[in-house]
């Protein structure tokens, strides 16, 4: 019996040694891991986002903001009546019953987040539900703030657009302490000025019980306002230009020749930023397979053929070697044979004798032809890239370079590049430059378009180079652009304003369908102190003296008015 | 005068002073959680206690004889009670274990604990060592009466009590080893049949103690929250009324089942170690007494509240651990409940009583 009890007594003692070690196992061993966890379990990390910074033109237009938006939303675990809480939402915001259900189905539901129920309800419905949650337990009517467009796509390509981050760039955003859930700049200025518009998120550091409510705040960072950017564009232009291009493919670029700033830089077709901000999945989707590809951005990031604007530099090259003078007529038969082929003029009976500014009116390929023989492969090059061509034009966002052939070229060849045909290719931007170079007396701006950043000037003009042209040579290049708008039978004639002095070239340079050509127009205005100086292209839109002449018409007239 | 009054109140110092320090500490673990349960929760613990001591004093005053002769009344109307929470007993928690009285809640099970010691006490004394196989089934029966009442009540972990209660004393009174071989098997067999018997909920908390992180914010929940409290409380605690677990109600049944969870997160280790010390006192107190007493029926009580004290501790402090199954049973003497309690303040009354009579 004694013994019974004593087996009895060792039971339990080995028992209680067991759980005393198990004891000191979960809290002198495990104990600092513990602790943590049961820290997690208190405290949460509430991030408060920055609003975005606002994106204004010159005029202090908008084109860029953030917008609160209101979102329905359930916390599960409070939830005490989900079919009277659907019925509830489904009566507020006039949706059937099951297409909520099905939507809580289709989302997972991580422990204690708030599922989203409704994306967008508009701010009166958002103020119904939240006047009256207090009855439906687990009701949740959150306010997001998303990025807003308030002119739709206009001037897409040069804003970008913002998009969630993907999982490549979350790891070095997390290193920078960027929460996850925020928005990032995907291209164009959304992207390069992503760092001052963003801000500083802040947040709340919050203790919560085991329902995830609030119990007290622990610590709270405020979040830092995302910087007021100010740009060189003109909203008023960017729209009329866009306008105008209509369904026609293709991009303008307008500088103040004076300075550089860019004050409308288009390219069509365009899209709408605001479809990747509220990751309108649709949408997103039909920008991206469109065969128009409205992403590209056709004034920086595509090269065309030039076509005849090519002229303007190959007739000031000539002067330059004093090959003739402005005066000097050259005769055109309508064509002219370098080696044993015939290369014909646009006017097959040909223009008969022209002087150099009569030649850029009309646009004499014989003419341009004879000089390009002249000046030869090196010197046309040379001419060239001191235009601009091939060449970089200082543009802080992504940008094409275009292009001049590097190997040698035959005679003939090099008749064509003076003509702006054969391998050569240049961006609108580096033309609009040049156009602002002809017009400011000779000096290459760099293009710039943000004026201010939170109040503190962030551009200003730099000079990227010279033409290296004579005040006379360039007298005489203005004198053939006057002309070719002037005159009723230039190239140029539609871009003529009765009250305005605009001057202008036109290209239009053939491509690889027949009978589609690219259209150019490169000018400026007024002729006596320049204000505004454009380049402008219609992607296989047919002649330069047509569409891309009547927009640079537009544009000055916006601008004189 | 000290003299004089020692051999009439003799106490057993050491058992009552940890069973008294068991109880203070339980108080200053309720007063801490009991308020995030209800406002006056840590009252109502303080009066139970009152009234337990009250009546353990009373009682240690008594003659063991007297009551040893209310055995099979006392066993009888804890019977009828148990019937009578099956019929008109008050709904809670999903299972019917109080019998309200005008308000208050009494819970038959605790009571029905001590009756069934003694009845079993007053039984195998007068029963042969070796136990005859006879004695062994009706003790059997005498013990699985109230059992079966409670595990249809539901509450499973009551219910082993009884047959924890049962195998001590039984064992101690001369159960032979093929019995006792007999009795495992015989459970070992019902354990499928009970799988089917058993509630939903109880067969969850059985598969979450196997792998509480297979469903972490369901059945799993308990374990996995008070191994963090108990965790996080490490060497010193984190201070009385400091525990976040408790007080942000992370831990579930903070002032009942896992009040150990709630001592272990304010007071540490040194919480830890001394209620399981005092639990370890305690116990070896009442089989010291056990050994000594004069008549093989005193021993039978003092082996028969040994082991339900013994199993309630070790199958709470295991479940809170996180090293057996929730099923449910509170730590006596610490966690709240005004039956538990009373009846074991009641039953340590009887232990002096016993001491006290035996020394006479």
């Amino acid at each position: 019996m004694e013994n019974r009890v004593r087996w009895l007594r060792l039971l339990v003692g080995i028992a209680l040694t067991v759980v005393l070690l198990r004891v000191a196992q979960l809290q002198l061993i495990r104990g600092s891991a513990y602790r943590l966890l049961a820290e997690r379990n208190r405290l949460r990390l509430v991030p408060e986002q920055a609003p975005r910074g606002p994106i204004l033109d010159r005029h202090g237009r908008v084109l860029a903001t953030t917008q609160t938006v209101f979102r329905v939303a359930l916390i599960p675990q409070e939830l005490e009546d989900l079919p009277s809480v659907l019925a509830h939402v489904g009566s507020v915001v006039h949706a059937p019953v099951d297409g909520l259900q099905r939507e809580l189905e289709r989302q997972p539901a991580p422990a204690f987040l708030p599922v989203t129920l409704v994306n967008r309800v508009p701010k009166e419905v958002a103020f119904r539900l939240e006047e009256e949650r207090w009855r439906w337990p687990g009701l949740l009517v959150q306010a997001d703030a998303i990025r807003h467009y308030p002119r739709g796509s206009c001037a897409a390509h040069l804003l970008g657009y913002v998009g969630q981050p993907t999982a490549e760039e979350l790891q070095w955003l997390k290193a920078y302490g960027i929460p996850p859930r925020s928005l990032v700049g995907r291209v164009g200025l959304e992207q390069w000025l992503d760092a001052v518009l963003r801000g500083r998120d802040g947040g709340w550091m919050v203790e919560v019980n085991h329902r995830s409510r609030r119990v007290r705040v622990i610590g709270q960072r405020r979040p830092e306002a995302g910087a007021r950017v100010v740009l060189t564009i003109d909203a008023q232009l960017q729209s009329t230009i866009e306008q105008a291009f209509g369904t026609q493919p293709g991009a303008a670029a307008v500088l103040d020749p004076r300075t550089g700033e860019v004050l409308a830089l288009v390219s069509a077709p365009a899209f709408s930023p605001e479809s990747f901000a509220t990751l309108d999945t649709q949408a997103i989707r039909r920008i991206l397979s469109d065969p128009g590809s409205p992403l590209m951005n056709r004034a920086t990031a595509a090269a065309y053929q030039p076509g005849s604007i090519v002229k303007l530099v190959t007739a000031a090259a000539g002067l330059e070697h004093r090959l003739m003078a402005p005066a000097t007529a050259i005769s055109c038969a309508g064509s002219t044979t370098i080696g044993d082929r015939a290369f014909h003029c646009w006017k097959r009976d040909g223009h008969g004798p022209l002087t150099m500014p009569e030649a850029l009116a009309h646009s004499c390929n014989v003419y341009f032809m004879q000089v390009g023989r002249s000046l030869g492969a090196s010197r046309l090059r040379a001419a060239l890239a001191q235009a601009g061509f091939a060449r970089s034009t200082g543009w802080p966002l992504p940008e094409r370079a275009g292009h001049l052939p590097e190997r040698r070229l035959t005679e003939g060849e090099v008749a064509l590049l003076a003509i702006g045909q054969g391998e050569i290719e240049v961006t609108v931007m580096a033309e609009a430059a040049m156009g602002g170079a002809i017009a400011n007396g000779g000096r290459l701006m760099e293009p710039w378009v943000v004026r201010t950043v939170a109040g503190r000037p962030a551009g200003r003009p730099v000079s990227r180079g010279q033409l290296g042209w004579s005040r006379e040579t360039i007298a005489a290049v203005r004198a053939g652009m006057v002309e070719a708008v002037r005159h009723p039978s230039g190239t140029a004639h539609r871009a003529l304003s009765p009250d305005l002095g605009i001057a202008g070239k036109t290209g239009t340079a053939q491509t690889h369908v027949p009978g589609r050509n690219h259209g150019w127009f490169v000018g400026f205005c007024p002729v006596e102190q320049p204000r505004v100086a454009m380049a402008i292209v219609a992607e296989f839109g047919g002649s330069g003296g047509e569409l891309p002449a009547q927009i640079g018409r537009l544009i000055c007239e916006s601008v004189g008015s | 005068m000290s003299t004089t009054l020692a051999p009439r109140l003799k106490w057993d110092l050491r058992l009552f002073a940890s069973a008294a320090a068991l109880t203070l500490i339980g108080a200053m673990a309720m007063a801490s959680a009991g308020t995030t349960v209800h406002p006056t929760l840590a009252v109502r613990h303080a009066i139970w206690i009152g009234i337990g001591v009250a009546a353990c004093v009373g009682i240690a005053r008594t003659d063991a004889h007297r009551w040893m002769d209310l055995a099979a009344v006392a066993y009888g109307v804890s019977l009828a009670l148990l019937g009578l929470v099956s019929v008109a007993g008050a709904m809670r928690l999903g299972a019917t274990r109080w019998l309200s009285v005008s308000g208050l809640s009494l819970q038959p099970s605790e009571a029905a604990k001590l009756a069934t010691t003694l009845l079993l006490a007053r039984y195998l004394a007068g029963q042969p060592n070796p136990l005859p196989m006879r004695a062994v089934w009706i003790s059997l029966a005498l013990a699985g009466a109230p059992a079966l009442l409670v595990f249809r009540q539901p509450d499973l972990g009551s219910a082993t009590v009884f047959g924890a209660i049962w195998l001590g004393m039984a064992w101690v009174g001369g159960l032979s080893r093929r019995a006792v071989a007999g009795v495992a098997g015989g459970l070992l067999a019902l354990v499928p049949l009970g799988w089917v018997l058993l509630r939903d909920y109880q067969r969850d908390r059985l598969l979450a103690f196997v792998n509480p992180h297979a469903d972490p914010l369901g059945a799993g929940f308990s374990v996995i929250q008070s191994t963090i409290a108990i965790g996080a409380g490490q060497w010193w605690g984190r201070g009385w009324w400091a525990g976040t677990q408790t007080h942000l109600r992370f831990l579930p049944e903070r002032h009942s089942d896992f009040i150990f969870s709630v001592i272990g997160e304010e007071w540490g280790f040194l919480g830890g170690v001394a209620v399981i010390g005092l639990l370890g006192v305690l116990l070896l107190r009442i089989l010291r007494l056990a050994l000594r007493v004069s008549t093989p029926e005193w021993r039978g009580v003092a082996v028969g509240i040994f082991c339900w004290v013994a199993y309630q501790a070790v199958i709470n402090l295991g479940m809170v651990t996180g090293l057996l199954p929730v099923v449910g049973v509170p730590l006596p003497l610490v966690s709240y409940g005004g039956s538990s309690m009373v009846t074991l303040w009641i039953a340590l009354g009887m232990l002096q009583s016993v001491h006290r009579t035996s020394l006479e």
